[in-house]
């Protein structure tokens, strides 16, 4: 699930910082600028892991700080193809599940990857939302929000970022995995215990 | 932004809880003194419900000794050590080729057995099996799988 890379960046370490040890002060600046943000084809940055090597320290001419070209390494949450995970249910649709893993929620199995055959039925307990079920040797297996649900990864997607949104439509997602249970193993824990 | 190395290697679990640990995230009831940030804290949050939260380094060695006899690769043993499947039908989306690997015949099915044994045996069962005081044996399953299995043969 996480994995490591190596990257270069030239930064800026604004001046208000300069009372801090050096390794501290680019390490802090590091982690507003990558934390919790999707690098494309790289994943989601979780963490920065270590520095590496810091270089430079050069004041422009008309700036009052210098400036750092620091080599370091991000620990980064990017699920290889075929890694099975576990994962919780967040919604329910007709056109599949979206599953979360608590730091990232963009998770969704489309119905053509449920196991087969399964169908639908309207969720008794909420208006919005479908439950799916399971048919398998004459016995219905639904897929309810209470157990962990183990998926296989099938795709990662990075779409580009939109230039116009409308309101109201789903927030952008920098990051998609698209998931499937179709498999011996995978869904609900409680199915195969 | 130059990225020099885009596959600097993997991490089970395991390893980036130990990290998140070293930092002080476990040891901080109001969250805010440890200098750990509240996305970090989503992913420890995560990890410690996993199989990752009950494992130590000597654990993963161990077990990576003991599957070099079933030919596992690399990224086998990965989610096995991120997953830990307790039984037969947990192993099968993450084996490739289960059936010529580990064909369920005479003879081959001790093999099969064998891994999940090991995987038992090593690999210390999930916080939440641990709390309802389950046992940690091979048990016998009783699901659909097993059942498609009997009626293919």
């Amino acid at each position: 699930m996480f994995c490591l890379s190596e990257i270069e960046h030239t930064l800026r370490l604004p001046p208000h910082l300069l009372n801090l040890p050096l390794a501290e002060a680019i390490k802090g600046e590091l982690e507003g600028l990558f934390l919790d943000k999707v690098i494309a084809k790289l994943g989601l940055c979780i963490s920065v892991y270590d520095i590496r090597s810091i270089d430079g320290g050069f004041i422009f001419p008309g700036d009052g700080a210098s400036t750092y070209t620091v080599k370091f390494r991000l620990l980064m949450f990017r699920p290889f193809l075929g890694e099975v995970i576990s994962a919780r249910l967040k919604e329910s649709s007709s056109t599949g599940l979206r599953l979360s893993l608590g730091f990232f929620d963009d998770i969704y199995i489309p119905r053509a990857l449920l196991p087969s055959p399964s169908h639908d039925e309207p969720d008794p307990e909420d208006k919005n939302q479908v439950r799916w079920i399971w048919e398998f040797n004459e016995q219905n297996y639904p897929i309810d929000g209470m157990d962990e649900i183990r998926f296989r990864v099938h795709s990662i997607q990075y779409p580009s970022l939109p230039l116009e949104q409308d309101d109201g439509s789903k927030p952008f997602a920098p990051m998609l995995i698209t998931g499937s249970l179709d498999a011996d193993g995978l869904g609900p824990i409680a199915w195969w215990v | 932004m130059k990225i020099l190395q885009e596959y600097a290697g993997a991490l089970t679990n395991f390893e980036v809880l130990d990290f998140l640990r070293s930092r002080g995230a476990g040891k901080d009831p109001t969250r805010l003194i440890a200098g750990i940030a509240p996305s970090e804290y989503k992913v420890y949050d995560y990890l410690e419900q996993t199989a990752a939260s009950t494992q130590t380094r000597d654990i993963a060695i161990e077990f990576v000794q003991k599957c070099k006899e079933y030919n596992l690769a690399k990224a086998e043993i990965l989610n096995i050590l991120n997953i830990r499947p307790s039984c037969e039908a947990a192993l099968y989306p993450i084996i490739e080729d289960w059936d010529i690997r580990f064909s369920v015949e005479e003879g081959k099915e001790e093999e099969e057995l064998g891994l999940l044994k090991t995987i038992c045996q090593v690999l210390p069962p999930p916080p939440s099996v641990m709390e309802s005081g389950e046992g940690i044996g091979v048990e016998e399953e009783d699901n659909p799988d097993e059942q498609q299995k009997k009626a293919v043969e």
